[in-house]
């Protein structure tokens, strides 16, 4: 899911920059003191994520674990994708330095929404829990390959067959990311409640 | 015994999807690999390590941005063509990998003409194995490492603010 350098046209570049870095800002400021370090553990757990591949016939993909990512930290999942996106492309050359703003919006944008969309549902039962976590984990990858469809579209691609193709490519990691972020976030509940954002009233 | 309790969630949340997929751990980069030998320009392609990157497009461009010839990888993630007939540029070979993923390969104008040496080939094969390696375990420490110490910096800020 990381766009390469050199496929994205300038403006697309420095609108994704533009938002990321807004973004960026915002998050730092939402950043609760006591949950940084929660900031950091979802921040690695994102950093590692990608090195996971799943071979799917002839497309490539991989885990990318936005999901738990926003439906535990909300806003502050910006900052904390920029900084995994940026050592990734730094250490692990996926992506590139150019893209970094595009690609923080295409994976971080999903990830605050699904904060707000789902975490209602953490807590109530065991299952609902797990739904949730479902539910996050698939619409974050859902909504990541629309942004993704949506960048390439404004670079002169066609943007329905663009985004199908991505979308198609994307579904076997759609229900991994699904179950992968269920079973997290139960076992996160039942193991290390504190990372569970407390609700405000 | 907080601190402790962190570490190991830590842990645990960091090598979760290595503990799932073990055996599918690769790299995630698109690499395109090109060298000239017998009047042929030889590519191979991937996404890192032996994934290779196949029924891709391959397009070479001069260095105006011309498009000089086309092809397509194989399921091995190679693709091979003639050198074409009055290049005066260098040329850009460039992978489109689907799904936003790109990558591109240039072949200096003096390699199409003069004849690769002996010690060319093998050279180049190592840049190629250089290239299609694994990230190491250093690198994602490191990469840790440095995510905790922003962290830390930004709670030293704000606990300076505040």
């Amino acid at each position: 899911m990381h766009i390469s350098e050199g496929v994205l046209s300038a403006p697309v570049l420095a609108t994704g920059a533009a938002l990321a870095l807004a973004g960026t800002g915002l998050g730092l400021k939402k950043i609760d003191y006591d949950r940084i370090v929660h900031v950091a553990i979802l921040a690695s757990a994102f950093f590692v994520a990608s090195l996971i591949h799943v071979n799917i016939g002839p497309a490539s993909v991989h885990l990318i674990l936005n999901g738990i990512v926003g439906l535990l930290l909300g806003v502050a999942a910006i900052p904390a994708i920029l900084t995994a996106l940026l050592l990734q492309a730094v250490f692990f050359q996926y992506g590139g330095l150019t893209t970094l703003g595009v690609n923080v919006v295409v994976m971080a944008v999903p990830a605050v929404l699904a904060h707000y969309l789902f975490l209602p549902l953490l807590g109530k039962s065991p299952t609902l829990t797990f739904i949730a976590g479902f539910l996050a984990g698939l619409f974050s990858i859902l909504f990541s390959s629309i942004l993704l469809g949506l960048a390439l579209w404004f670079t002169n691609q066609n943007f329905f067959e663009t985004s199908l193709a991505i979308i198609t490519a994307y579904i076997p990691v759609m229900i991994i990311e699904g179950i992968v972020t269920g079973f997290c976030v139960t076992f996160l509940l039942k193991a290390y409640p504190e990372i569970i954002p407390k609700k405000k009233k | 015994m907080k601190i402790k309790k962190t570490i190991i969630i830590s842990l645990i949340l960091a090598m979760f999807p290595a503990i799932v997929l073990i055996n599918v751990v690769f790299a995630h980069k698109v690499i395109i690999f090109a060298w000239v030998e017998d009047g042929m320009i030889y590519t191979e392609s991937s996404f890192g390590s032996k994934r290779k990157v196949r029924d891709c497009a391959i397009i070479v461009l001069n260095d105006k941005g011309m498009v000089i010839h086309k092809g397509q990888t194989d399921g091995h993630g190679n693709y091979s063509f003639k050198i074409p007939e009055n290049i005066e540029s260098d040329l850009i070979l460039k992978l489109e990998a689907g799904t936003g993923h790109q990558a591109q390969w240039k072949i200096p104008k003096d390699e199409l003409v003069t004849k690769a040496s002996e010690q060319d080939i093998p050279t180049a094969m190592k840049e190629k194995e250089k290239l299609e390696k694994s990230p190491s375990i250093l690198k994602i420490i490191t990469g840790i490492v440095i995510i905790f110490l922003l962290a830390m910096g930004v709670k030293f800020l704000k606990r300076k603010t505040s």
